[in-house]
C-alpha cells in the first residue's frame, strides 16, 4: 500500500470531514508536530495522469483550503511508506511553517495575457519603412538614415545581408520593449493590490504575460474589480483570468530534496 | 470554491461551455502538475520529473491554444468583443 500526497496543512488533528481521493480512498492527515500531511492510500503502483486525477487532487487540495492554509503538492507525488513521508515532513520541517505562515489567508489569481503579436509586429515594420523614407521625420538609429556616414549601401549582398539582420535586430528589440510597456501597464492594475506576484513574459510571441498573483483573501473582490477594470479598457489586448486558486506558483522551499542530503539530516 | 474563469467571449452555447471547461481543466494541469510542494528523489515515487515539467510546457501552450480558439477568429480590439 502506498501513500498519495496532496497537501501540508496548518494543523496536527483528524480531518473532521469525510473527503475521498483517488481511487475513491478516504482522505486523513498524518501529523508531524504542529502540522499535517493530507494523504490517502493508493493501492495502484503507479498513478496515471488523466484528467480525472488531476480534477481529484485539487478538489481534495479545495476542499481542504475550507478550513486550513494549505500547501499544495505537485500531482503525483506518492510515498512508500509512513516512516519516508514523515522523513520528509522532519527534512522540510522548518520550510513548511515559514510557507504556511507566509501564505496564511491568502489565495492564488491568475491572468494570461494573449497580444497580436503578429499585428504589432507589422506595425513596428510599417514604422520604420516610413521612417527609412522620412528619415527627418522619425528618429531612426543611424544605419537605417540615408546619407548618414554609416549607412549601408543595398548593392552589396553582404551588406545588403547585414542591414536586414540589423533591421531585424532592431524590430525585436522594439517589439520587446513594447511587450515590456504593455506588461508595465497591466501590472499596474493589480501591483497594489496583490502580496507577491510572479510574471512570466512571452512564453510563446502570443502569450504576452502569464501572471500569478498572491492576493489576500479580504481583497478578492478588490482584485477581481481591478480585472473589471482592467478588461473595460480599450486595448487589443485578450485576458484569461482565472481564480482563486490554492497557492501552487508562491509554495518556495529553500532546502533541495535529494537522497544523498536527506540521508545527512 | 467559487472559482472564476473568465475570458472575453463568455457566451452560453453548449459547445462554450465545454471550452470553458477545458480551459479550466488547462488552468489546473498548468498548476498542478509542476508547481507546489515539489518532492523528489527515491523515496517518493512520481512520474519522472522531466515528463511533468514537459507535459506542463504542453498544457501551457494547449492552454493557449485553446483560448485562441475561445476567443474566435482573427484577432480584434477587446472592446469590439461580446463580454
Amino acid at each position: 500500500m502506498k501513500i498519495y500526497a496532496y497537501g501540508i496543512i496548518d494543523s496536527k488533528d483528524t480531518i473532521d470531514e469525510t473527503i475521498f481521493g483517488l481511487e475513491g480512498a478516504s482522505v486523513y492527515n498524518i501529523s508531524y508536530r504542529d502540522i499535517g500531511m493530507v494523504v490517502s492510500e493508493l493501492r495502484q503502483k503507479l498513478q496515471e495522469i488523466t484528467d480525472a486525477n488531476v480534477l481529484k487532487h485539487e478538489e481534495v487540495i479545495e476542499a481542504l483550503m475550507m478550513k486550513s492554509t494549505v500547501l499544495p503538492i505537485r500531482f503525483s507525488t506518492i510515498f512508500y511508506t509512513k516512516e519516508d513521508l514523515l522523513s520528509t515532513m522532519l527534512f522540510y520541517y522548518q520550510d513548511f511553517i515559514d510557507n504556511l505562515a507566509r501564505l496564511r489567508n491568502k489565495v492564488e489569481f491568475g491572468i494570461k495575457v494573449i497580444w497580436p503579436a503578429d499585428t504589432i509586429k507589422q506595425r513596428i515594420v510599417d514604422v520604420y519603412h516610413k521612417a527609412e523614407h522620412n528619415p527627418e521625420r522619425i528618429d531612426l538609429p543611424i544605419p537605417f538614415k540615408e546619407g548618414s556616414n554609416v549607412s549601408i549601401s543595398t548593392e552589396s549582398p553582404a551588406k545588403t545581408f547585414v542591414k536586414e539582420k540589423f533591421h531585424e535586430h532592431i524590430i525585436e528589440k522594439e517589439f520587446q520593449e513594447e511587450a515590456d510597456r504593455c506588461i508595465q501597464v497591466v501590472d499596474d492594475y493589480f501591483n497594489r493590490i496583490a502580496c507577491e506576484k510572479k510574471l512570466k513574459r512571452l512564453q510563446t510571441e502570443s502569450l504576452l504575460l502569464n501572471a500569478s498573483y498572491l492576493v489576500d483573501k479580504d481583497r478578492q473582490n478588490e482584485f477581481k474589480q481591478a480585472f473589471e477594470q482592467l478588461k473595460n479598457a480599450p486595448s487589443d489586448l485578450k485576458f484569461l483570468f482565472s481564480g482563486p486558486w490554492p497557492c501552487y506558483n508562491f509554495v518556495t522551499l529553500t532546502k533541495k530534496s535529494s537522497s544523498v542530503d536527506y540521508f545527512m539530516v | 470554491m467559487d472559482r472564476q474563469i473568465k475570458t472575453l467571449q463568455d457566451k452560453n452555447s453548449y459547445l462554450d461551455l465545454r471550452k470553458q471547461e477545458r480551459v479550466t481543466l488547462l488552468e489546473i494541469l498548468d498548476r498542478a502538475l509542476d508547481k507546489g510542494v515539489v518532492i523528489s528523489g527515491d523515496i517518493v515515487i512520481s512520474v519522472a520529473d522531466v515528463d511533468l515539467v514537459y507535459l506542463g510546457l504542453k498544457v501551457l501552450l494547449s492552454s493557449v491554444e485553446t483560448m485562441e480558439r475561445l476567443r474566435g477568429a482573427p484577432m480584434a480590439g477587446a472592446q469590439e468583443e461580446p463580454t
